[in-house]
């Protein structure tokens, strides 16, 4: 029997050819990494590492380069915040797909991110439609 | 204190609850307190400091807090270990964020401490010369009393 063609629906996850993009979280909260990986993983994502304030992204950014697909980013962080990452990783790579996570209220560092190259944001509380939506999108960009 | 400070912050902990809960929430009985008030088990404060100063607690027992980061890990977590803390947290945060956001469009302009945590039993806060507004909110798991103490700068 033939099922309908929406079972053969790729995971969100998953490239072309198969293989899943690879994701670097980067945020000081455990609970929102934790929140984050989960809602990609279930989609078919790879977690190819997290970082928990700016210095240790751009590390990991350099460690991990070219294999890294795209890069989550909170705003505020201890020791180098996300803005100030996003600008470091923009240079080392003009093509850097970096997604800003924020809280409500910083509409302005939101729109200095977006000038400054990031694909695209998210608002907490995070949903995993909002999450999946925007990063699948980004991905695309 | 001027009770417009306290009402973004009810509306705000109503909206997030029922967000990232997925449960009912409903408000308890507002009420007053100019002396010291007992602090329930597990406290996230958050400190402001600008045109109004003062300080936000979210009060709640061990036991609800240990049930509301479950639910919001989508994980029976058996004690308040560290992912359960970083939980209460980011739930201190995002009501903040919320609230403030809305003082600062009606024209208050003030800064945030990150969220500190504090646990224990038998433990009060007093808040000399600012008496504390609180407003318990009321989900399935137990109670989170907001408690408000703000001032304007003097």
């Amino acid at each position: 029997m033939d099922f309908p063609a929406i079972n053969d629906r790729r995971p969100e996850g998953l490239k072309e050819d198969g293989t899943p993009y690879r994701v670097l979280i980067v945020d000081d909260s455990m609970f929102v990494t934790k929140q984050i990986g989960q809602i990609l993983t279930s989609e078919g994502f790879e977690i190819a590492g997290i970082a928990s304030d700016g210095q240790e992204a751009i590390d990991k950014y350099k460690e991990l380069y070219p294999n890294v697909d795209l890069v989550t980013m909170d705003i505020t962080m201890p020791k180098m915040d996300g803005v100030t990452a996003l600008e470091k990783i923009m240079e080392f790579d003009k093509n850097a797909k970096v997604v800003m996570i924020s809280a409500l209220g910083k509409q302005d560092l939101v729109k200095k991110s977006l000038l400054l190259g990031a694909k695209n944001y998210i608002v907490k509380p995070l949903d995993r439609k909002k999450v999946l939506e925007r990063i699948v999108m980004s991905l695309k960009k | 204190m001027r009770v417009e400070y306290i009402n973004p912050f009810v509306e705000s902990a109503y909206n997030v609850l029922k967000e990232v809960l997925n449960c009912q929430v409903s408000r308890g009985e507002l009420y007053l307190k100019s002396t010291s008030t007992p602090v329930l088990g597990v406290a996230a404060l958050v400190g402001l400091a600008g045109d109004v100063e003062g300080r936000i607690l979210f009060d709640m027992s061990k036991d609800t807090a240990i049930k509301v980061a479950s639910v919001m890990n989508g994980e029976e977590l058996k004690e308040l270990d560290d992912l359960a803390k970083a939980t209460i947290t980011e739930l201190a945060n995002m009501i903040t964020a919320q609230a403030v956001t809305k003082l600062h469009d009606l024209g208050f302009k003030f800064d945030l401490t990150p969220p500190a945590i504090f646990t224990g039993d038998n433990m009060e806060v007093t808040t000399a010369e600012v008496e504390a507004l609180i407003v318990p909110m009321v989900i399935p798991y137990g109670k989170v009393e907001i408690n408000v103490a703000i001032r304007e700068r003097l």
